[in-house]
């Protein structure tokens, strides 16, 4: 029996493994190598398909590489390919032997039938080793000129594939420019579009190190270039239509005409059976007009229907893909799908992911003329086999409920599914009923009525309870019950929740085992905090709902509810001894019930004040995700971004981001900051925007004579390497910085930000200096200087002592075509930028400004969007009792950036 | 910008990689997604788009292969998975069907096909015509082909002339004995029926399909009777977008062979060929159900292969059915198949039974929604006819053939 195979990847067991058989294959190669008689190429088919099969499972047969080589002697087309196949795979594992094949892959690139010279040249290029480059460079240069398409076409790619194997050879050579001659001339369009998915990749990553690069990369997008391949794209293929597209909708066009010829031209294609072309069109049309309110509506119209026929044609997978994008501008523009509400109904068959992006489409375009529909709709999937989904209709019919008027008939409804003794149905109902109550609290007559009647013994999810509880409290006085069924709650004090702690410790390691799957290197010590974290929220609230309840029954109905309160008291006390669960000691709980007894201890009628003030309805629940991230997303559309619902830059690494986008891109600029799943989205905005100073900073660094190669690629954190990435940019931001300590503190500061460990991210805002006596008037610094790793320092350390979004006058928006523009502006007014980026519409910049006298500094953040004219802005000062004169001089200087 | 294709069979193993740039993507992703499956219980429940430690993943399934792509770069999602659909496509009709030893067997010719589909990440033509100029179909296929096509020409391993010429989905020198088209319109109906028996939703997509075997460079122009009831429309590359703007009418040069000339949607019909009854009444533990089918506008030709397929809540234990017509099947996972045929002219069709529940429930809470499948031939039950189909550049002796189809798409009844 032969030893086992000297696999380098797993293999699987079923393999012909070993050694013996991959020798026995050395040798037969070796027999046909000389060997010229007729039929010699089948039996040598015979043997590279056996040798192709062996690589193909894990075996390793590199051994036979020289064998291989000496085969390849051949004009068999299949068999060529089948040893580039090979080749290519071990070339780069076997630099040495690589050396080997140039000889025949170069004699190939010369063969006369255009097939075998594409094909060889693709291998020749795809071998991937540094120390072979030299003889790349002949190859490619006639593959460029050859008159037959085909090898042009790979030659173009071939071009890329040096650039990434050695960058310098590849510009020495000048291939970039013959690439932009080829790009403009040829006649055949895949040798066009390989030449601009190249350029835009190779002068993407050039632009950073040299001028001219950074300029043809403008170029690319400039009207000549753009508008020369757009009226070539129906000879394109449809993929290479999906990379032109792209390029078109970063285009910025130069007046409303040229949006118009832009659109006609690119009508039909919304029309094209390839989805991916058609969602390409899309992106450029929604980006085109996002200036223009009206035509913009127009767009949403015209690509309702493309999008929904994409949705209900073609594979589960493409349907998903598109409705994702769908769902995206459905959030963003709820009533132009108000009327196609039928098509966001639910299948059936289709997978949950699916249904819930349909749930909340439905949610979303719910409006007057159609809310019975759809609520009658969503009713019916409360009774489906998938409980999530159930659940999930649930809560959809509680949104539509919050979000309309007429909540009459969805009041019906959701008191219907409290009587459907489904547990999970009347929990989620539950739930509801309350934040509706809190919203319309003149419905609470009808609502209590059924609410009362429903044993607590069927209420086990602690978010229902809590709710239940909540309305037991607060509406005591209507329940006949309510201190009935608060003290017999109290009496089971302990005893129901250590069921529910069991339940929920368990749910809690399977969280965990699955975070810790994803992410091997988050400490143990964060689990073990998430956990606890964990079990002590879902834990404590229901006693915590519990204590106040039982207080506010108490100042309704006072002889009844006297003694669950002591006993809820009580037992709120001793929580604290009795330490829980795994040293859980409800903190709260113990914290909340002692001061409900002193309290109730200093004055009765101050406590029933500050327990049962009399309460305003809630008008709108907080939303779950800030529009900044909506806008982000949607700048991002045809993207991985809008599948995931998040922006870019919370899930790529800034190394692996898109060879396409350009760095001065607002979401480019900032550096991806993917951190622990715990840190809320708000954080990550924050991280965000302190690496957009980080970033700064170190460009600057490298302009400058310490030119360090790896500023570029600013630290990337990826969580699952945090630790590694962290410690190793911060030594080298460190390096790169010995002259600012402050830099490296602060880069320090930010990385522990990212871990989740360090301090929140900015302290509460301080409160308005209302009292303050009127402040002289401010002058500022004309001649201002701060080092953008001292202003990264301060704006983490300084809370935002103001903060104000005004209207700009349309001359400033006009004016705002580059973020320099309002530099030089604001300059005049002795306010610095250290820091800008964005793109129209959206522009962010960073000012600071320092006292005439003093060194006393202010921080500014300005976020100004020109097509709703709106700016934003957060000040910092190191003196706030002068930040609001200071926003005065700021609001004034910008109020007076006009065209100049 | 992709990065590397793996195809791995139904048991999760490797059986083709595929590097397509420098950054090497190790296998262990393959063993990462599996896992990934395999903890969602099903291939069908997983996202075709997902997000692993290291790489997103597109992933596609088709009879039992998942095709799994790897990139790093933020790219349109939709472009990789239409992309994988293609070579899906592609392959199955390479190989004539797709399954793991078709895929074993011929590894070197999918090898090959990807080296033409897609280089340094970026996809290159994935139409089946020019492929086939490249990369000669596996020997059985391509003798078959020749056989039904009639088409002796061998298949050379010389460029394909079309990548140069301007109608790049049409290989050059096509010849055939007998010149033939056959134009297909085939119509899937979606539906949606509530627990009132209303109906809520219904949908047609169609699809037209060409068959086009004719010798030269055709020029066809098809129009329809009543092109308006068309909701909106896609349309293959070949379509010429001018003429459908001013008239409705589809003039092309058909790609040679099996085709989709374009897709459509019908919105907002108003009956529907079956109706389906059921009742579900619960009493002590026990649910009786009885489902009546039956013709409610009769669509002039005959509806055959009737379906009714239909899942038992989980909490039922048992059931009991029958049928008065055709043949009720439970499965093992509760699945309740009854398959019907025709409706006879004498009676209509029943199933009734009872189902014993889970101890301790009183009455179902969770109810079964039933899905219809039926196919009419000779009908596009949207309306659309074609009027007429010229062609030009065409030997005077030719064959036309026209058919309709419609079946049940996503038909649902909700009870």
């Amino acid at each position: 029996m032969a030893p086992p195979a000297q696999s380098q990847r797993s293999a699987s067991p079923s393999q012909p493994s070993g050694k013996g058989e991959v020798s026995d294959l050395k040798s037969q190669l070796r027999q046909l190598a000389g060997s010229r008689a007729p039929g010699v190429d089948d039996s040598k088919r015979e043997l590279f398909k056996k040798v192709i099969s062996y690589m193909t499972i894990g075996v390793d047969v590199s051994s036979v590489f020289g064998e291989m080589v000496m085969c390849s002697a051949t004009s068999d087309i299949v068999l060529k390919k089948m040893c580039y196949l090979y080749v290519g795979n071990y070339a780069k594992v076997n630099p040495d032997l690589a050396l080997l094949t140039i000889n025949f892959l170069q004699r190939d690139c010369k063969d006369e039938d255009p097939i075998i010279r594409g094909l060889a040249l693709r291998s020749l290029c795809s071998l991937r080793v540094t120390n072979l480059v030299e003889y790349l460079v002949g190859p490619l240069g006639s593959g460029l000129k050859d008159n037959n398409s085909y090898v042009r076409m790979v030659a173009v790619i071939g071009v890329l594939k040096l650039y990434h194997i050695s960058a310098s050879t590849c510009i020495d050579a000048d291939f970039p420019l013959t690439l932009k001659h080829l790009m403009l001339n040829d006649p055949d369009t895949q040798v066009v579009a390989n030449c601009l998915s190249a350029l835009q990749e190779i002068w993407s990553s050039e632009a950073s190190m040299s001028e001219e690069a950074s300029r043809e990369r403008e170029a690319l997008l400039s009207k000549p270039i753009v508008y020369h391949l757009l009226n070539r794209i129906k000879e394109f293929s449809e993929w290479a239509q999906c990379l032109l597209l792209e390029l078109v909708a970063k285009y910025v066009p130069s007046d409303s005409n040229d949006i118009f010829d832009i659109m006609n031209l690119l009508e039909d294609r919304l029309q094209h059976a390839n989805g991916a072309v058609v969602l390409a069109t899309v992106k450029v049309f929604l980006h085109l007009t996002l200036s223009m309110t009206d035509v913009h509506q127009q767009v949403y119209e015209r690509i309702k229907a493309p999008l929904l026929t994409l949705v209900s044609s073609g594979s589960p997978e493409q349907s998903y893909a598109v409705l994702s994008h769908l769902h995206l501008l459905v959030m963003r523009a709820p009533f132009i799908f108000a009327s196609d509400y039928k098509h966001f109904y639910c299948q059936y068959n289709e997978p949950s992911y699916v249904k819930k992006l349909k749930l909340e489409m439905l949610t979303a375009v719910a409006n007057e003329s159609n809310t019975y529909e759809i609520v009658t709709e969503l009713c019916e999937y409360a009774a489906n086999v998938d409980i999530t989904i159930a659940r999930e209709s649930i809560r959809a019919v509680g949104k539509i409920a919050l979000q309309q008027y007429d909540v009459n008939a969805i009041v019906d409804r959701l008191l219907q599914f409290l009587e459907m003794e489904k547990d999970y149905v009347t929990a989620e109902a539950l739930v509801l009923v309350k934040d509706l109550l809190r919203k319309y609290p003149q419905w609470s007559h009808d609502c209590i009525a059924v609410v009362g009647s429903i044993s607590t013994q069927n209420v086990q999810e602690p978010k229902a309870k809590a709710a239940l509880i909540w309305m037991l409290g607060e509406y005591s006085q209507d329940m006949h019950d309510a201190p009935y069924i608060l003290e017999s709650l109290i009496e089971n004090w302990d005893e129901e929740h250590s069921a529910e702690v069991s339940t929920y410790l368990f749910w809690g390691y399977g969280f965990i085992m699955k975070i810790s799957s994803y992410k091997s290197k988050i400490g143990q010590f964060d689990i073990l905090n998430q956990q606890y974290w964990l079990i002590y929220t879902v834990f404590g609230q229901v006693r915590l709902q519990l204590l106040t309840a039982v207080m506010k029954c108490f100042f309704k109905r006072p002889p009844e509810t006297q003694n669950a309160l002591g006993a809820a008291l009580a037992a709120g006390l001793a929580d604290f001894h009795q330490v829980g669960f795994h040293n859980v000691g409800l903190q709260d709980v113990h914290d909340r019930a002692l001061f409900y007894y002193r309290l109730l201890q200093y004055n009765v009628s101050v406590a029933e004040n500050v327990v049962n003030p009399p309460k305003q309805a809630v008008s709108v629940f907080a939303d779950t995700q800030s529009s900044e991230i909506k806008d982000r997303i949607f700048d991002e559309f045809n993207s991985l971004s809008v599948v995931y619902q998040k922006p870019s830059y919370m899930f790529t690494d800034k190394e692996h981001r898109g060879p396409f986008e350009f760095s001065d891109e607002l979401g480019n600029v900032s550096i991806g900051a993917e951190s622990a799943d715990n840190v809320v989205p708000a954080n990550r905005v924050e991280a965000n925007d302190k690496d957009l100073l980080l970033s700064t900073s170190e460009k600057e660094e490298s302009r400058g004579p310490t030119h360090n190669g790896s500023a570029y690629s600013a630290p990337l954190y990826d969580s699952s390497s945090a630790s590694i990435s962290a410690a190793n940019s911060l030594s080298e931001l460190a390096i790169s910085n010995p002259t600012s300590a402050g830099n490296a503190s602060s880069s320090s500061l930010a990385i522990d930000d990212l871990l989740g460990l360090g301090l929140p991210a900015t302290p509460a805002a301080a409160p308005a200096p209302a009292s303050a006596p009127l402040p002289p008037p401010l002058k500022l610094n004309p001649k201002a200087v701060l080092d953008p790793g001292t202003f990264q320092q301060k704006w983490r350390q300084l809370g935002i002592s103001f903060s104000q979004e005004f209207s700009m006058s349309p001359q400033g928006v006009a004016a705002l075509t580059t973020p320099q523009a309002l530099l030089k502006h604001m300059q005049g007014h002795s306010i610095h930028c250290i820091a800008s980026g964005g793109q129209s519409p959206n522009f962010k910049f960073f000012f600071f400004a320092q006292k005439a006298e003093e060194s006393s500094n202010y921080l500014v953040e300005c976020v100004i969007n020109t097509s709703s004219a709106k700016a934003q802005i957060k000040i910092k000062a190191d003196d706030q009792s002068t930040s609001q004169a200071f926003s005065d001089i700021f609001q004034s200087a910008l109020s007076k950036f006009t065209v100049s | 910008m992709l990065q590397c294709i793996f195809l791995l069979s139904d048991s999760g193993e490797v059986m083709l990689e595929k590097q397509l740039t420098g950054h090497r993507v190790d296998r262990s992703i393959c063993a990462w997604f599996w896992d990934h499956v395999i903890s969602q219980g099903d291939s069908f429940k997983s996202m075709p788009v997902i997000a692993s430690p290291t790489h997103y993943l597109f992933q596609i399934v088709r009879e039992g292969i998942t095709f799994l792509a790897c990139t790093q770069v933020e790219m349109p999602p939709l472009m990789a998975i239409e992309f994988l659909c293609r070579v899906a496509d592609v392959l199955s009709g390479y190989l004539g069907g797709l399954n793991e030893d078709l895929v074993k067997d011929n590894f070197v010719i999918v090898y090959e096909l990807l080296d033409e589909m897609i280089d340094n990440g970026f996809p290159l033509t994935t139409e089946p015509n020019i492929l086939r100029e490249m990369i000669a179909p596996p020997n059985i296929v391509s003798k078959m082909l020749s056989v039904v096509t009639g088409n002796s020409s061998n298949m050379s391993d010389t460029l394909p002339g079309a990548t140069a010429s301007c109608v790049p989905w049409r290989t050059t020198d096509v010849k055939y004995a007998n010149n033939e088209v056959y134009v297909d319109l085939v119509e899937e109906m979606d539906a949606i029926i509530n627990r009132d028996g209303v109906l809520v939703k219904c949908e047609i997509y169609g699809e037209v399909q060409v068959n086009s075997l004719l010798s030269g460079l055709p020029d066809l122009t098809l129009s329809f009777a009543n092109p308006s009831i068309l909701d909106d429309v896609r349309f293959h590359p070949c379509v010429r977008f001018r003429p459908w703007e001013s008239h409705q009418i589809l003039s092309f040069v058909p790609p040679d062979g099996q085709f989709k000339l374009m897709s459509y949607r019908v919105k907002k019909l108003k009956s529907t060929p079956i109706y389906v009854k059921p009742q579900l009444t619960s009493n002590d533990g026990t649910c009786r159900i009885s489902v009546m089918v039956g013709i409610r506008n009769d669509p002039g030709k005959t509806i055959d292969s009737i379906t009714l397929q239909f899942q038992l809540p989980p909490c039922v234990l048992s059931a009991d059915l029958t049928a008065n017509h055709g043949a009720v099947d439970i499965l093992s996972n509760k699945m309740c198949s009854w398959s019907i045929g025709r409706i006879p002219k004498d009676k209509a069709p029943s199933l009734t039974g009872t189902m014993v529940l889970e101890t301790g429930l009183e009455r179902l809470h969770v109810f079964p929604t039933f899905q219809l499948g039926f196919r009419i031939m000779g009908v596009a039950l949207s309306g659309l006819q074609i009027d007429k189909l010229d062609l030009k550049n065409v030997p005077s002796r030719l064959y036309k053939g026209f058919r309709a189809l419609t079946r049940a798409g996503e038909y649902e009844v909700r009870s």
